[in-house]
């Protein structure tokens, strides 16, 4: 029994001890340095100035912290919405039972193949260019002109469509997966019993998609609260309110910016620990207003 | 027997393709190198900011094999572009086997200078003063306490223009004053031309500019921390100007536009004329559009009882050596066979820049550029003048800014009054 004991520990030592170096460690670090005044990432621990709670005051008394956390909501809400219920439309429509299923399927996905940077350059050079853009031309067609998209006024909206447009096919494939584990047998019963098509996606579609709907929503919080590059292409030389979210006002406060060399690691940890606690709210929401364990198939 | 022959063959063959190895090593590094070189021995290790497919990382991997042919010491060049930024101060708090890189020279004496070499007695047995811009080693030093960088790419900032287009609407001469400057956009509106080409990225740099030139950077500095737009009447004055600058036209179509499609406008479509920006915007627009303008280039215009006439931004990306570097001066004599001479010029020529030693020439593309440079005798200006000045503020306040050249602003009160409302 001893002896299971010890192949016990020596199987879990090298995963217990990674988790707490790699994970916990850095984890409570990070906490702690959000109540210390530190202007060095890796600055030592002589270095460190107690501040208290003065990071997080500063924070919500802080106009951009205050626009990127705005920001970073509408991503979450208003394209959650879009690319969760396009991407739900595409599973529906590719399980439905269409020609060409697998072409669609690659179709939509590839947008998650290539890199965001010759996405998002796609998206500004070619699609909201102002002189050859593809919008431009069209809308030209109907003889709208003077739109321009990469303005202070439309700028996040141009940012938030090119970001959904990338993000659908990863979420539709979730879907997909969801949907394809509903037994057709459910289906077909439903059929006899006269319901029509989109009865059965309210009645059994919808209530046997709440676990895949729940793992969207938590991916999707993630993406959004690590919403960064796309911040960075639609304001690529200076940071932009209009595109500003906190992981990119977290990294001007930690790094500084051109012609500002003010560095403060302590109230980029507290940005970092506001949208740790975020996630866990979203994630705690969403567990308890979408109950999963009422239904078995 | 057979076998043993052919062992004896096989032997004498590698024998011989050893031999014959070290010989073509040796005379591959040159006559120096392994035979007497000031540095045999040497590894010099370097942080670049640009990548190896850059022209300037092309240069610098040829001074570092140049430099290893004459002294014998080996430079290894990591390329870690601009994201070295990033990471360079973790690996210097950490003593990571760094002999030399390259970084803004404000962050390297305001951030870094806890673990970068004094440079001033090698800079002064070396006769550095000679071969470099004064201003940026007094402001490296009056930032440091003691002289912590040398300058490879020196940077200023002003009016870039097309001079053929100039030419054209018949302007002879730089505007001075920011009425002269007026006039000669009108001229080029007459001509068929579009006066200012403007991305949403340098719309800080544009007004910062203006602003500095009626109330002094400090006095914006100032502004920008503690708010008070509305009350300094140089600053409404500024805003007013530029509120009168966007309608009357003189903007290109679509500016303020996405960088950098409105500063491509200049050399794709050829009817806009100027660019307000540092120097490296030229090479940009070159390489971007496939085109050679003929580039000039003129200081801010001075406004009528402005605070600050002839101010010009200026900036540098530098050379600092570790302060824990066991080479440091085979370090600052790679350092200085890169800055100077042959190597400068190279570096000037392929990359488009202005040399770092004061003794090469400029290439065409940066016409103008020197003039100013020499002409600054106090503090270069700093980026966006001021405007920068409140990390927290900065991004609402650049909205602000781009709203103001998007027309969204009818006067200049209005303008201060949306930036007191940030406070």
């Amino acid at each position: 029994m001893k002896k299971n004991k010890g192949f016990i520990i020596c199987f879990t030592l090298p995963c217990v001890l990674t988790l707490l170096i790699m994970y916990l460690y850095p984890v409570i670090r990070t906490v702690v340095m959000s109540f210390f005044g530190i202007e060095s990432v890796t600055a030592d621990f002589s270095d460190w100035t107690f501040n208290g709670v003065d990071n997080y005051l500063r924070l919500f008394g802080s106009a951009t912290y205050i626009r990127a956390m705005q920001n970073m909501l509408l991503i979450w809400v208003i394209g959650g919405i879009a690319t969760l219920s396009i991407g739900l439309l595409f599973a529906v429509i590719l399980t439905s039972g269409i020609r060409f299923k697998k072409f669609f399927r690659a179709a939509i996905y590839l947008p998650n193949v290539i890199s965001a940077v010759a996405l998002a350059t796609m998206w500004i050079q070619y699609v909201y260019n102002q002189d050859y853009g593809m919008l431009t031309r069209i809308l030209g067609f109907f003889g709208i002109t003077g739109i321009n998209w990469l303005g202070t006024d439309l700028k996040f909206w141009a940012m938030l469509i090119a970001f959904v447009f990338g993000a659908v096919g990863y979420y539709m494939l979730i879907f997909i997966s969801g949907i394809e584990r509903i037994p057709s047998d459910l289906y077909e019963a439903a059929t006899i019993d006269g319901a029509n098509k989109v009865q059965q996606f309210a009645s059994i579609t919808l209530p046997l998609l709440k676990s895949i709907f729940k793992t969207n929503i938590t991916f999707w919080s993630v993406n959004c609260i690590t919403f960064f590059l796309w911040s960075r292409m639609f304001s690529s030389v200076s940071t932009e309110a209009s595109t500003v979210v906190p992981v990119v006002y977290l990294y001007d406060v930690v790094f500084g910016t051109k012609g500002n060399v003010q560095r403060d690691a302590g109230a980029g940890a507290a940005i970092g620990v506001t949208l740790a606690i975020f996630v866990a709210l979203v994630y705690f929401i969403t567990n308890r207003l979408i109950k999963d364990d009422d239904l078995e198939f | 027997m057979k076998k043993k022959l052919m062992s004896i063959l096989l032997v004498t063959a590698m024998t011989a393709g050893l031999v014959a190895g070290c010989g073509n090593g040796s005379g591959g590094s040159g006559g120096d190198s392994g035979s007497g070189g000031e540095y045999d021995g040497v590894e010099l290790t370097y942080w670049s900011m640009w990548n190896n497919n850059e022209p300037q990382g092309k240069v610098l991997q040829e001074a570092a094999d140049a430099f290893e042919e004459q002294t014998g010491a080996v430079v290894n060049i990591e390329f870690r572009g601009r994201d070295i930024s990033t990471v360079i101060s973790a690996s210097l708090e950490a003593e990571e086997q760094i002999d030399l890189f390259e970084e803004d020279y404000n962050r390297i004496a305001l951030n870094y200078a806890d673990y970068v070499a004094d440079l001033t007695d090698m800079a002064e047995a070396a006769g550095y003063a000679d071969n470099s811009y004064q201003i940026f080693n007094d402001k490296a030093t009056e930032w440091a306490g003691f002289l912590c960088c040398i300058t490879e790419q020196p940077q200023v900032g002003g009016i870039f223009y097309n001079q053929d287009l100039f030419d054209d609407a018949g302007i002879t001469e730089a505007p001075a004053t920011w009425d002269d400057f007026l006039a000669a956009c009108q001229k080029l509106v007459d001509a068929g031309y579009q006066p200012m080409a403007l991305d949403s990225a340098y719309a800080m740099f544009f007004f910062g500019y203006h602003l500095d030139r009626w109330i002094g950077e400090e006095a914006v500095a100032e502004l920008t921390t503690n708010g008070g737009w509305s009350d300094n009447e140089g600053a409404v004055s500024a805003a007013q100007d530029m509120v009168d600058f966007v309608n009357a036209g003189y903007l290109a179509d679509g500016a303020p536009d996405e960088y950098p499609a409105s500063q491509n406008s200049m050399g794709i479509d050829g009817d806009v004329a100027m660019v307000v920006c540092a120097n490296y915007v030229t090479s940009e627009v070159n390489a971007n559009s496939g085109t050679e303008l003929n580039w000039n280039m003129f200081n801010y215009p001075a406004v009528d009882g402005g605070a600050d006439p002839t101010g010009a931004y200026a900036g540098s990306n530098s050379i600092a050596i570790t302060s824990y570097s066991e080479n440091q001066q085979a370090a600052f004599d790679f350092a200085m066979f890169l800055v100077t001479g042959e190597y400068d010029q190279k570096m000037a020529d392929t990359a488009n820049q202005i040399p770092a030693d004061p003794n090469n020439t400029a290439p065409e593309s940066q016409n103008g550029t020197i003039e100013v440079l020499q002409s600054l005798d106090s503090s270069p200006l700093t980026w966006n003048m001021g405007l920068n000045s409140n990390a927290d503020l900065q991004s609402s306040i650049q909205d602000v800014v781009i709203k103001m050249y998007e027309g969204q602003y009818s006067s200049g009160e209005e303008v201060t009054a949306a930036l007191d409302a940030l406070y």
